[in-house]
């Protein structure tokens, strides 16, 4: 466990070393713009920028400041102390305005999990149960395509197709008039009619991944002895299942609590950034793309958190739900 | 003072000024009897608002609807329209476009927020503002606002620590400034100035005045320290002058405290998707029937990403867009006008080129510096390339084939700037380059340089525009006719400038000329070697920019000239002489083809819904001069419903 602090630190250091790649900064990316739409008068508070973010300072110094080892003005105020630094595209504080937009993408990714979760599940045990069955057959083709399909692709489609035969607006969460609403239920109501396209649209390719799998582990379990003794034994068939193959074949369900977390936050850029989404995902390109390096560095480096959090709580729910893996561990020390 | 200078005879004037006093000469405004906003009736009935004729200025501006493009309309609506980035909430200035003075639709100079400007020689401007206009909080807008602005900010060390903004000076001289009265100030300089109006008028202009009242606040000459420093503190500032700088906004709108003379003032605090703009209740303009403008109540912006926008327009998401879209959707577009109730209009688009070929004759490599500053070689890329062909497969046969040069929409426009060596003759190209000597060729049928290396030459591109990457897919095609080959080479744009400033590139592609409906008023900068953002003369643009330090002095007589000629502009005492000198440069410019334009003109498609009225059929789209929207007066678009 105590592993994760070198390894966030390592992270931190390379994230923000590749942010920096790049030549120029966010200063003078803005310069260019500004210019290329002919807007010299905008430039007189540059330097004044540039001053006040401190990237007239060299690169190693930028990072110390950032985590929080390295005095600003004579006072540390980085990441170690819990301020996640200053957004020059926003002029807000990077936490301020990561919260906002946390909350969104957890919703979308929780239905997103969800749906992967409810679809794939039955699907995947009724393959391996029946397999080589008619079924078995078209949920494989169906499986296939999801995963081929660029998922991008598929959200321009079903955008426009709702759009023209459903009268739904193109992108977002909300219609107009909830976007700046408190929270009711009507504005929760319109959300979930927003959400079912983001949702097919991420979980697709994640649906057909883990039908796959969860096929492919059941079918190596229902060949098993103890499934031809229990079978052998008079247990009814269903029972049989639940009870037995199905818990065996359920570990990749679990392990992939890691990776979906830290999807959670990544994983659906492109499909938020097509879609429209309030999400962070489209943020955290902005950011990039416009060198904006303590939102951006933030943000990779909350991912990095989620994913070593995400992975950690995978393997302590293993160890809970499969004795062989807390055997295997107590065995080993 | 500013009264002699009234009394001066127009001659003495330069026409710029005869045409702003023109302007001026009183409209009956007085005899309006103004009519009060539905919106704000409510608030005026309940106390909360003073009644429109004191919130008016004693003179509003009575903006003039001549019964075709432009009608007098009916007050109320919310507007709704697209961004591509949150930053770009400015545009509410940019279309609203309230300027001490400000283009007309005719690209003419009047005054807007000021009641008359006088100007003598272009040397002297004495500014005189409308007595009782208020800021969007009635608070009142005087010369006190100007005042504050240059001693305590632009002045102000802690503010401005690079010192007075640049734009000011002319020749390193800033102005003196005089206020002379509650509603007069005069900014003069010893030398002309001809920029000044226009950086006032431009589409992100030079503020020089601020809400005093409101800044005053958070400045440590006015504020209690103890108060200011635990503001900051709490704004997470380091310093007073930081939280001045954020919260003074002028021109960005992300402050819905800062008060405005803008048509609406912005209402919703970023960060934010839905960004929400309010009519100012104080605005000094009126219709011809006494209505305080703006028409439309509110603009409701949204955000979403540029990609989208084309496809949400489409869906009748918009009530005027422009943003973000580009030609290639016009079909798109016009194929969704039923389905959702809106027209699409194609305005003028004002670059000199949409696009344009920048050899560089500062390039590194020794062959290739000679090669690009032959002017036969330039010649003979331009009539080597097929514009008739580029334009009938990429703009179904909409642009103009033209050089890199003004557009007919310019009064300096003239045929053959446009067509000089545009005519596509591959004879004559193979010609020109035989004359030069390039005469060998590989077996391939490429033309040899003279050390024997190949004559491929590789065009870089900032990669963010595939239009760009098209077009040089048939000018490929069109030069392996005269054995020349052609390869793309695309970066990033920070990197593609630093190449081409250091003399790395042969030759680059990028847009033309900023403003190509220039009048002989407006500079002809663009023509000569001013800039290190110049493609075709980095070296010599940064030996100007940096006086001297830097680059290298221009060493070719053509260039040279344009330098000299933009001298004798600065110089110019009338408008005859300016035209003069604007055509030597123009004819200069695209005689030797310094950068080679491939096509201009490309329209811009304008979605306007049905409902919307004064938005005029054509137009032209352009930033500066142009504020998009804003020449043709947003506050007056109005929604018949």
């Amino acid at each position: 466990m105590l592993i994760m602090i070198p390894t966030l630190f390592v992270i931190s250091a390379l994230v923000f070393g590749i942010i920096k790649l790049p030549p120029g900064d966010f200063i003078s990316n803005r310069i260019q713009e500004l210019k290329s739409q002919g807007e010299s008068g905008a430039l007189d508070k540059i330097e004044f920028l540039r001053q006040q973010y401190g990237l007239d300072r060299p690169a190693i110094e930028q990072y110390a400041i950032w985590i929080g080892v390295w005095p600003k003005d004579g006072q540390f105020q980085g990441i170690l102390q819990g301020d996640w630094g200053w957004s020059m595209e926003y002029n807000r504080p990077v936490g301020e305005l990561v919260g906002d937009r946390l909350l969104l993408t957890f919703i979308v990714n929780f239905a997103t999990i969800l749906f992967v979760y409810v679809v794939s599940f039955p699907i995947g045990v009724y393959s391996a149960v029946r397999q080589y069955s008619i079924g078995d057959y078209s949920f494989t083709l169906l499986g296939y395509l999801g995963l081929a399909t660029p998922n991008f692709l598929l959200a321009l489609v079903l955008l426009y197709y709702s759009n023209v035969h459903f009268g739904l607006q193109i992108g977002g969460l909300f219609d107009e008039q909830y976007i700046d609403a408190p929270w009711s239920l009507a504005k929760i109501q319109n959300l979930m009619a927003h959400l079912l396209i983001p949702t097919i649209v991420i979980g697709t390719s994640g649906t057909a991944a883990m039908i796959r799998r969860l096929r492919a582990n059941l079918l190596d379990e229902l060949q098993k002895q103890y499934v031809v003794t229990g079978r052998a034994k008079g247990l009814p068939p269903l029972r049989l299942l639940i009870k037995y193959p199905i818990r065996m074949a359920l570990n990749p369900f679990v392990a992939e609590i890691g990776a979906i977390l830290r999807q959670a936050v990544s994983g659906s850029v492109i499909v938020s950034v097509v879609m429209n989404l309030p999400t962070s995902g489209p943020m955290l390109l902005a950011a990039l793309e416009s060198q904006d390096q303590y939102l951006a560095g933030s943000f990779l480096l909350f991912l990095a958190l989620l994913t070593v959090v995400g992975v950690l709580i995978s393997d302590l729910l293993l160890a809970v739900l499969d004795p062989r893996i807390r055997l295997e561990g107590g065995a080993q020390k | 003072m500013s009264v002699w200078s009234r009394l001066l005879p127009f001659s003495a004037l330069t026409p710029v000024a005869a045409a702003l006093i023109c302007a001026t000469a009183a409209l009956p405004a007085w005899a309006l009897d103004y009519k009060e906003p539905t919106m704000l009736q409510a608030d005026v009935a309940a106390g909360k608002l003073p009644p429109v004729a004191q919130r008016l200025p004693a003179t509003p501006l009575v903006e003039e609807m001549d019964g075709k493009t432009r009608q007098v309309g009916k007050s109320g609506g919310d507007a709704r329209m697209l961004i591509g980035r949150a930053r770009d909430v400015r545009m509410i200035s940019v279309y609203g476009y309230s300027r001490l003075v400000g283009y007309d639709e005719k690209f003419e100079l009047k005054p807007d927020i000021l009641k008359s400007i006088d100007v003598e020689d272009d040397r002297v401007f004495t500014m005189h503002l409308r007595p009782g206009h208020k800021w969007s909080d009635g608070k009142p807008f005087t010369s006190e606002d100007f005042r504050y602005w240059w001693e305590d900010v632009t002045n102000n060390k802690d503010l401005s620590p690079a010192g007075p903004i640049v734009d000011l000076m002319i020749e390193g001289e800033l102005p003196k400034v005089e206020i002379i009265d509650k509603e007069t100030v005069r900014y003069s300089w010893s030398r002309r100035n001809p920029f000044f109006l226009q950086r006032l008028a431009g589409a992100a202009p030079l503020y020089i005045y601020r809400p005093a009242h409101y800044l005053k606040q958070f400045h440590a000459k006015y504020a209690d320290k103890a108060a200011l420093e635990a503001k900051a503190e709490e704004a997470n500032a380091r310093s007073w002058a930081e939280l001045h700088n954020r919260l003074d906004t002028m021109g960005h709108f992300t402050n819905p405290d800062m008060p405005t003379l803008e048509p609406w003032n912005i209402a919703t605090r970023p960060p934010a998707i839905r960004f929400v703009a309010v009519r100012n209740p104080y605005f000094h303009r009126v219709d011809p029937k006494g209505m305080q403008l703006p028409y439309w109540d509110r603009l409701i912006v949204n955000q979403a990403d540029g990609k989208l926008i084309p496809a949400k327009s489409a869906a009748g998401e918009v009530d005027v867009q422009a943003r973000n879209i580009a030609f290639n959707n016009f079909t798109f577009l016009k194929e969704n006008e039923k389905r959702s109730a809106y027209r699409t209009f194609l305005w003028r688009t004002a670059r000199g080129s949409q696009m344009a070929l920048y050899p560089n004759l500062n390039a590194n490599d020794p062959v290739w510096r000679e090669l690009n500053r032959d002017v036969r070689f330039r010649r003979a890329l331009s009539v080597a390339i097929d514009r008739q062909g580029i334009n009938a497969s990429l703009y179904f046969g909409l642009a103009l084939e033209s050089n890199n040069t003004v557009l007919p929409d310019s009064p300096l426009f003239k045929e053959v700037y446009q067509k000089a060596w545009t005519e596509f003759d591959t004879k004559l190209a193979n010609k020109l380059l035989d004359e030069i000597g390039l005469t060998k060729r590989n077996p391939d049928g490429v033309r040899l340089l003279k050390d024997g290396r190949p004559l491929e030459i590789i065009v870089e591109t900032s990669g963010e525009d595939t239009e760009q990457t098209d077009v040089l897919e048939l000018i490929r095609d069109n030069w392996q006719k005269v054995g020349i080959k052609l390869f793309t080479k695309p970066s990033q744009r920070e990197v593609l400038k630093n190449r081409i400033y250091a003399g790395e590139t042969t030759m680059s592609i990028w847009y033309g000329l900023e403003n190509g409906i220039p009048t002989a008023a407006m500079s002809p900068g663009e023509l000569a070697p001013l800039l290190q953002d110049s493609m075709q003369w980095p070296k010599w643009g940064q030996f100007y920019e940096t006086k001297g330090q830097s680059g290298e002095a221009p060493d070719m007589p053509a260039p040279k000239e344009l330098f000299d000629l933009y001298g004798e502009w600065l110089n110019a005492t009338n408008d005859q002489q300016r035209t003069e000198i604007w055509h030597k440069m123009l004819k200069t410019y695209t005689e030797n083809e310094f950068s080679i334009g491939i096509v201009s003109g490309v329209p811009q498609p304008v979605v306007v819904g049905n409902a919307v009225r004064n938005v005029p059929e054509e137009g032209i789209y352009n930033f500066d001069p142009g504020a998009f929207f804003g020449v043709y007066r947003m506050s007056s678009f109005w929604f018949d419903r």
